[in-house]
């Protein structure tokens, strides 16, 4: 577990009297692309606002190679890019003025890096122009140049991909990709679960202010069971071949565990079934011993919906 | 693109010159008023005070009048706020082609012959002085009837004041005290009547002579009447020593037409009253 | 780590690119012609009344309000003022010094008298209202705040950025003014002298300390004076812009306070401990021009002094609120 830059450590939020933010406590380390996943109003936003002090926690520690981000500040956030929610910046000056006004604000960051940074994001064409004319994509181009000023070893992204069509989305997962090449820390929050599993090595899931989870999402994933849609016919007589065989177990309703895309897309003549390991074979051969027509067998690999599902047992995700 | 890098330089030296000059200045301002150095006036060379020109009456292109005195001068009791001294400018630029014009109006309410001689040694009221060509002075009713001054006050509460009700007011100005007033005020009168020649030689001055207010009221008739004629034939003494100097009188306007020509307070003249005062004061130019 | 002073130029890049600058130097270039052509209505007015002849205009002035003081219907602390005003008129009179001569720098001089308690304030917080608040309206202030600066700074940076700002408006305020009213009154008068140090004690001006200044000394201290007038506002303005999320409210907030100064002063005297409130010790320049205070017992240090504590607090509360609040949006 070494280079970890992150570490969060029982951090609790209170507002009001509300307890927002329960025993939070992660790790990122360098290389690494750090999911945080969980519904709107779980506390992702109130967690990253915490880790770049716009936040303090009203207990628990956030440092950052071991700075208290908190006490800190100078130290800790040096090391760290960031966009929390929107890309905001003044619309007043142009591209090239605002990645100035910030450069200000840090020492050792002279004009050759703020070019550096333009190219990266490829804003060169209209960085002397003001901000106002950007296309929101725009933004989030000037937004990650901005963030990466700095130099930082982690980068903090909250919601990156909201706002983007979908060749943006696409670019932006590249690019994040290419950057936790080069040994940054990537910390990307989304409610979006295909989009954590499309991008991060490690996730974080939240909701209501706790963490369920954390860990590989490869791991996570295999945790689960998988998941195999027959179609045969006649459907009736197969199901009971099905239910008779060790070690398969018959999904009464599909709607609890598939993706209502993959439900509207199931034949009248399917049944879903939970396996285990390797079985499938067997299970044909029987099937097919038996005169039934196999028309389909889909395997299924879990989604981090179904995790979420289960483990939030229900909690509305958009 | 270093449009930045100057807006800094401009702005940063701009602003921090500024702020020292006004800190100087805010420094300087806290000694100045509570440390003042006293004594270093220094006067800027005066300017040479215009001196009235010194033609006679009848050469001038233009009459400047002045008017100087107690609340008749004013014009108190006037509706219209006009009083004799605008009556009898417009009256004097009517019936003569010159073009009249008034200077000031130093009328003040409740003016005495006393406070008329301080006033005399004010720059500004001596430089009104010099500048006029007709100098109209009311003088003296305050010093005779003292307490009336009560009256004059009281016009503005009570739109119609009654001779009853008056009468009981006017119970305060005795006669013994309108007769002890005499001496010493007319003394005064000759002395205010004497700086203003001396003030400027070339003027003419017109004295408005006083009237009776308290004709109509039995208690005062006679000692007022007697007073006020005193009064007139003191004034006419110093008057008559001087050339352009006039009297204007006004005490047989009023004996016998004070309901028609005093105000509602009973004792200064109304719109009408002044008119005619006016009138006579226009005549005594011609 | 980082130094101060890249943060206020940022901040001075910030204001002038924001056009907010601009905006008082137009209202400035707008209003101060107004102004002008109304003062030369009203002296060619006076010309036509007295002949030209300021002393007999100030003559008629004086006697005015003498007749004034005669009447028995104007409330005492009228009288006091009256009487105050025309022993001073006197003196100038009987010093032969027109105390309105119309030239540009009396113009001015006479602007920034009366700007002092209401104009330059509104001024001002064109810029101080802003200057938190509108990075809160914006959102921007999150991207402030995630770099690697203690808050203080951020808003130390702020803060004298916007004094340097204060000092430049009543600097524009002042050359905007001369250059306009110059234009019809003529560039000169710098060196008129200007009476001060008329000392108010009870309802008679102590006239012993009374002396001659040029007006260009005069017109230093008197923005000398409205600049500490206008750095305290601006820092009640601040501390208003840091609570406040939005301008427009800030704003309002500083109006109401101002406004409601001004009618205080104009009811005055009655509610003595209302002195102590800031808006009520605006009008500094009053003590240089000998003008009574509204209220028995204030005097230029006494102004200086409640207007020093206000500005302290403002500054005291500002910095404590913007470090520890949560920037929750």
């Amino acid at each position: 577990m070494d280079n970890i830059v992150l570490s969060v450590e029982h951090v609790h939020k209170k507002i009001g009297k509300k307890m927002i933010i329960k025993d939070v406590t992660f790790d990122v380390r360098e290389g690494e692309i750090f999911g945080f996943l969980g519904p709107n109003g779980a506390g992702k936003t109130t967690t990253i606002r915490m880790l770049v002090d716009l936040i303090k926690p009203s207990s628990g520690t956030i440092k950052v190679y071991g700075y208290d981000v908190n006490r800190d500040q100078e130290n800790a956030l040096q090391y760290v890019g960031s966009i929390v929610e929107n890309p905001e910046v003044y619309t007043y000056l142009t591209g090239w003025e605002n990645l100035e006004h910030f450069a200000r604000m840090q020492s050792g960051v002279e004009e050759a890096r703020i070019q550096e940074v333009v190219d990266i994001v490829r804003l060169d064409q209209r960085i002397h122009d003001k901000v106002r004319t950007y296309s929101l994509g725009m933004r989030q181009r000037l937004g990650i140049a901005q963030a990466l000023l700095g130099r930082p070893k982690l980068l903090i992204l909250d919601e990156p991909t909201n706002g983007l069509d979908p060749k943006g989305i696409k670019e932006l997962r590249l690019f994040i990709r290419k950057l936790a090449e080069e040994g940054l820390a990537v910390l990307v929050s989304s409610h979006l679960l295909s989009e954590i599993q499309l991008l991060c090595d490690r996730v974080a899931i939240i909701s209501q202010g706790s963490i369920l989870a954390v860990g590989e999402v490869n791991e996570l994933v295999s945790q689960n069971a998988d998941y195999v849609i027959w179609e045969m016919e006649p459907l009736s007589e197969g199901e009971i071949i099905l239910s008779q065989f060790e070690g398969v177990h018959l999904v009464e309703s599909a709607e609890s565990v598939l993706d209502d895309s993959l439900i509207a897309g199931m034949s009248v003549n399917s049944v879903v079934t939970q396996n285990e390991e390797g079985i499938i074979p067997a299970i044909l051969l029987r099937l097919v011993k038996a005169g039934i027509a196999v028309k389909g067998v889909n395997k299924i690999n879990p989604t981090l919906e179904q995790l979420f599902l289960q483990m939030t047992e229900g909690e509305n995700i958009e | 693109m270093n449009s930045s890098k100057w807006i800094w330089r401009i702005v940063s030296v701009a602003s921090i010159a500024t702020t020292l000059v006004l800190l100087v200045g805010f420094i300087y301002a806290i000694k100045d008023v509570n440390a003042p150095q006293v004594g270093v006036e220094n006067e800027r060379p005066s300017q040479p005070i215009g001196e009235g020109v010194a033609d006679s009456m009848d050469k001038k292109k233009e009459y400047k009048i002045a008017a100087i005195g107690d609340s008749l001068a004013k014009g108190t009791g006037d509706q219209t706020g006009s009083g004799f001294v605008k009556r009898s400018v417009e009256g004097l630029a009517k019936s003569s082609s010159k073009k009249t014009t008034l200077l000031n109006n130093l009328g003040i309410n409740g003016l005495t012959t006393d406070g008329l001689v301080k006033k005399l040694d004010e720059e500004g009221v001596q430089y009104v002085l010099k500048q006029s060509d007709i100098i109209i002075l009311s003088i003296g009713g305050n010093d005779l009837f003292q307490g009336a001054q009560l009256l004059s006050s009281a016009k503005g509460k009570s739109g119609e004041t009654t001779n009853t009700t008056s009468t009981s007011t006017v119970q305060d100005v005795t006669a013994e005290k309108i007769t002890s007033a005499l001496p010493k005020a007319s003394a005064q009168l000759k002395v205010a009547l004497e700086k203003i020649r001396t003030i400027n030689p070339d003027s003419y001055i017109i004295y408005v002579g006083l009237y009776n207010p308290f004709g109509d009221m039995k208690e005062l008739k006679v000692v007022g009447n007697e007073a006020v004629t005193k009064w007139n034939n003191v004034a006419l003494t110093t008057i008559n020593k001087y050339e352009n100097m006039t009297l204007v009188p006004t005490f047989d306007l009023f004996t016998h037409n004070l309901k028609r020509y005093l105000s509602t307070d009973h004792f200064h003249p109304n719109a009408e009253g002044y008119q005619q005062i006016a009138n006579r004061i226009v005549q005594g130019i011609e | 780590m980082s130094n101060i002073l890249p943060l206020i130029q940022n901040e001075c890049i910030k204001i002038i690119k924001k056009k907010r600058f601009y905006v008082v130097l137009l209202v400035l270039l707008v209003l101060v012609p107004i102004f002008t052509y109304a003062q030369m209505r009203s002296s060619e007015l006076s010309r036509d009344k007295f002949n030209g002849d300021w002393r007999l205009e100030l003559q008629q002035q004086i006697t005015d309000n003498q007749n004034s003081l005669g009447s028995d219907r104007i409330p005492e602390e009228w009288k006091k003022y009256r009487l105050i005003f025309v022993q001073q008129l006197q003196y100038y009179l009987d010093h032969n010094v027109n105390p309105k001569e119309p030239n540009g720098v009396t113009f001015t001089r006479e602007f920034m008298d009366n700007s002092i308690n209401l104009f330059i304030p509104l001024l001002i917080m064109a810029i101080a209202s802003d200057i938190v608040s509108g990075e809160r309206t914006t959102g921007t202030i999150k991207m402030l705040l995630t770099r690697p600066v203690k808050r203080w700074k951020v808003l130390l940076s702020k803060m004298i950025t916007m004094i340097m700002f204060v000092s430049l408006i009543i600097f524009s305020t002042f050359a905007i003014s001369y250059l306009i009213s110059g234009a019809f009154f003529g560039y000169v008068g710098f060196n008129i002298p200007v009476f001060t140090g008329f000392q108010i004690s009870g309802s008679n001006v102590d006239m012993s300390a009374v002396h001659a200044v040029p007006q260009w000394e005069y017109l230093l201290m008197q923005c000398g004076l409205i600049w500490f007038v206008a750095v305290t506002v601006a820092l009640l303005a601040f501390m208003v812009s840091v609570l406040v999320k939005s301008t427009a409210a800030s704003i309002v907030v500083m109006m109401a306070a101002l406004i409601a100064g001004t009618i205080l002063t104009n009811m005055a005297s009655a509610w003595t401990s209302a002195k102590y409130l800031f808006m009520v010790n605006l009008q500094l320049t009053n003590y240089l021009a000998g003008t009574p205070a509204p209220i028995e017992g204030m005097n230029l240090n006494f102004s200086l002094i409640v207007l020093g504590i206000w500005a302290l607090v403002s500054v005291v509360v500002s910095f404590t609120v913007f470090t520890k609040r949560d920037i929750l949006n």
